[in-house]
């Protein structure tokens, strides 16, 4: 396992990650630029704690923790929340006049970056990631009760806000 | 029969076990509105499945890929606020200024340490104390010492520079880190870990002092005179390094 190759295929498999990493991140942080930054800075923890990771977990969701993990930091030491992360009174800011009748990507993410952050994760880790909830309860470092009633939680507020047609899909 | 709404927002996620899910379906049939509830979930989910999926569209910028392949690009002004920088500057900020002398070096392979290299190693996590006293390699500085050959000039975090078999018996190996305050050391194999022998921060560049460099590409004086001070004979050619790899850099052979 300790070789250059194993590495070497490690850090392949997280470049194949990275478009979802940004992605997650961008659900983490507003700004473009912003999210980037906490994703190289995960990045590059990752490949400090290579050791950290069991083979048998999956490579996603390790990666996932550690971006969280990371903004949370940066969030932390910048203090910067207020300026380039999302504010969470948003939230409550929504009104009738923003909900949209059609279910299109923007409005999708619209509805989802108006949610309180616990849930926002919640959806974003289960619902755009597509993990299961036990991998997305450990992302998030939750009991998976927790993960579950946030993720209602944040599902009840999507289809308020998104108000989709009835059985679109089934 | 009464189903929690949690219970069917799972059933749409695929995350109940295949009795539970009969019986829901089950229940579904007799129960329209309940079948109405799961189709909302069904639907939501897949409104969701979209959302930001542009980003993945995007091409990655060139600094992530740099990152996650283990080089640093250097920041040229551009908001790179890298964990290692970071930590460089931290460290610079609580260094002493302890500078190890050459001199000093030959007397005594592993000297006294900075404070400003303990602050530094233990946030960086790359050289921690190691059981039995002293200091020992961790995380990717103990992965580059295992397994990069050093012929491999691929810029990395850390890199391997030269191996030698000491007087000792062990094998040594010289490496290098990367970072605004770059560094030099002789780590030698001990059991299972790479011991530091001997660490020396780098010449700073006084005209610019907050530059960033790459990894030295040779050894400083400090280290150089403890190599001088251990090796015995030649240090080991691509060949020899090879073979000691394979052999987890165990002290047993004898040539």
């Amino acid at each position: 396992m300790s070789t250059n190759e194993s590495v070497q295929n490690i850090q392949e498999q997280i470049v194949a990650l990275l478009p979802r990493l940004r992605r997650f991140a961008r659900n983490l942080v507003r700004n473009p630029h912003d999210a980037d930054d906490v994703v190289q800075i995960a990045v590059e923890r990752a490949l400090l704690r290579l050791d950290q990771w069991r083979s048998d977990a999956r490579l996603d969701s390790w990666l996932f923790k550690i971006v969280r993990n990371a903004w949370i930091d940066e969030v932390r030491a910048r203090g910067r929340r207020a300026k380039i992360f999302m504010p969470e009174e948003a939230g409550e800011q929504i009104g009738e006049s923003s909900m949209e009748r059609e279910i299109d990507r923007w409005s999708a993410e619209t509805a989802l970056s108006r949610l309180p952050e616990d849930q926002r994760l919640a959806v974003s880790l289960v619902l755009v990631e597509g993990l299961s909830y036990k991998d997305a309860a450990e992302v998030l470092e939750v009991p998976l009760g927790t993960l579950t009633s946030r993720l209602a939680r944040g599902r009840d507020a999507l289809q308020a806000m998104l108000r989709l047609p009835e059985g679109e899909s089934s | 029969m009464t189903i929690s709404d949690e219970t069917l927002m799972a059933y749409a996620d695929g995350e109940l076990d295949a009795a539970t899910r009969a019986s829901i379906e089950a229940a579904m049939q007799q129960d329209p509105e309940m079948a109405k509830r799961v189709a909302h979930h069904r639907a939501l989910r897949e409104a969701m499945r979209g959302a930001f999926s542009a980003v993945l569209e995007e091409p990655v910028p060139e600094r992530l890929i740099a990152a996650a392949r283990g080089r640093i690009t250097a920041p040229k002004g551009a908001v790179v606020e890298l964990a290692f920088a970071r930590e460089a500057a931290a460290r610079r900020k609580t260094s002493l200024g302890v500078r190890w002398q050459p001199a000093a070096m030959a007397a005594s392979l592993l000297l006294g340490v900075g404070l400003g290299f303990l602050a530094w190693q233990s946030r960086s996590g790359l050289i921690q104390p190691g059981p039995g006293g002293g200091l020992v390699a961790k995380a990717a500085l103990a992965e580059v010492l295992s397994t990069q050959l050093s012929d491999d000039r691929s810029p990395a975090l850390a890199i391997a520079h030269l191996s030698f078999r000491a007087k000792s018996g062990g094998y040594c190996r010289t490496f290098s880190l990367t970072g605004t305050d770059a560094s030099s050391g002789l780590a030698c194999r001990e059991g299972n870990a790479w011991k530091i022998k001997a660490w020396a921060e780098s010449p700073r560049d006084a005209a610019n002092p907050g530059n960033f460099r790459t990894a030295a590409s040779e050894d400083s004086p400090a280290v150089r005179a403890a190599v001088e001070a251990s090796i015995d004979g030649e240090p080991l050619d691509h060949a020899g390094e090879i073979a000691a790899r394979q052999a987890g850099w165990a002290a047993a052979a004898k040539r």
